[in-house]
């Protein structure tokens, strides 16, 4: 197998899976398995962009509006 | 204490705030938003790089929310169903923009065509233990629109392509293929800017 045809098929084997000659070429293959490093890397990596910020509150503020608007809520009765 | 920890400490689930919202119940609308709006207006911010738009667009994405909540049917996740959702919010936001690179049908940038990387495989040219949040939300910033959606959803949000193939309205093998052109795209900006940041020290 080439390194054309093993990175062709990457995309649908990146994720687990593959033929036994696509892993063969994987495992003697320096470029293409720095490759496959790389882009496992990156998808662990995007574990670091966990959601860290809220709206502001004024964006429950309008929905809360607007569903009254609509009839499809009654505002919440808020705590005294 | 808010309303959403409230009614979820009383013992009252997900599923419960779901179908007291399908009755019209405010106080389980305000829930089910404070347990999802970060992860929708972190989608939302992602794809637009504005809070005030991203604001808007999760405004917009929870009032249609409410307004069919009465059809879910719980064949899905509800928070997949939500972010279904969220998401056709901004790919129509991003249309109207007319931002071409949203299309998943756009063909490979022609670089990537060029045979197979043949980077040398030199210790320095792996990316291993380089990559901090910082460079990556920039990296990721940079990604066209649609390369950036499926990577949101895939990568940093744990969708499987069955999924992300049904909220994006594409095939799985497409998803697929994007979503690798996107780790592609990120592996470049994030080689550039280490190189850059190794040119500087000198």
């Amino acid at each position: 197998m080439t390194c054309a045809e093993f990175q062709k098929i990457l995309p649908d084997i990146i994720d687990g899976g593959g033929t036994e000659e696509a892993q063969k070429h994987l495992q003697s293959c320096k470029v293409c398995s720095d490759l496959v490093a790389d882009l496992r890397y990156i998808a662990e990596c995007a574990k670091l962009l966990v959601p860290m910020h809220d709206p502001s509150p004024k964006v429950w503020n309008n929905i809360e509006r607007q569903l009254d608007n609509e009839g499809l809520a009654k505002p919440a009765r808020r705590n005294m | 204490m808010t309303t959403a920890k409230k009614i979820l400490a009383n013992g009252v689930s997900e599923q419960e705030a779901i179908q007291r919202a399908q009755q019209g119940d405010a106080e389980s609308f305000e829930a089910l938003y404070g347990l999802h709006k970060r992860r929708v207006y972190s989608l939302c911010l992602r794809m637009t790089g504005n809070t005030a738009e991203a604001e808007d667009l999760t405004q917009e994405a929870f009032l249609q929310l409410y307004r069919k909540i009465a059809t879910f049917r719980g064949e899905s996740a509800f928070s997949t169903w939500l972010h279904r959702l969220a998401v056709n919010v901004v790919l129509m936001h991003l249309r109207k923009k007319g931002l071409p690179e949203v299309s998943l049908e756009e063909s490979m940038e022609p670089q990537q065509e060029d045979g197979p990387r043949k980077d040398v495989g030199t210790r320095d040219n792996v990316l291993a233990g380089s990559i901090d949040r910082v460079n990556l939300e920039r990296a990721v910033e940079s990604l066209p629109p649609g390369y950036r959606i499926i990577f949101v959803l895939h990568d940093v949000e744990g969708y499987e392509h069955n999924e992300i193939a049904e909220m994006m309205g594409c095939s799985i093998g497409n998803s697929k293929s994007q979503l690798h052109k996107a780790r592609m795209k990120l592996r470049d900006l994030l080689k550039q800017s280490k190189a850059e940041k190794a040119a500087n020290r000198r």
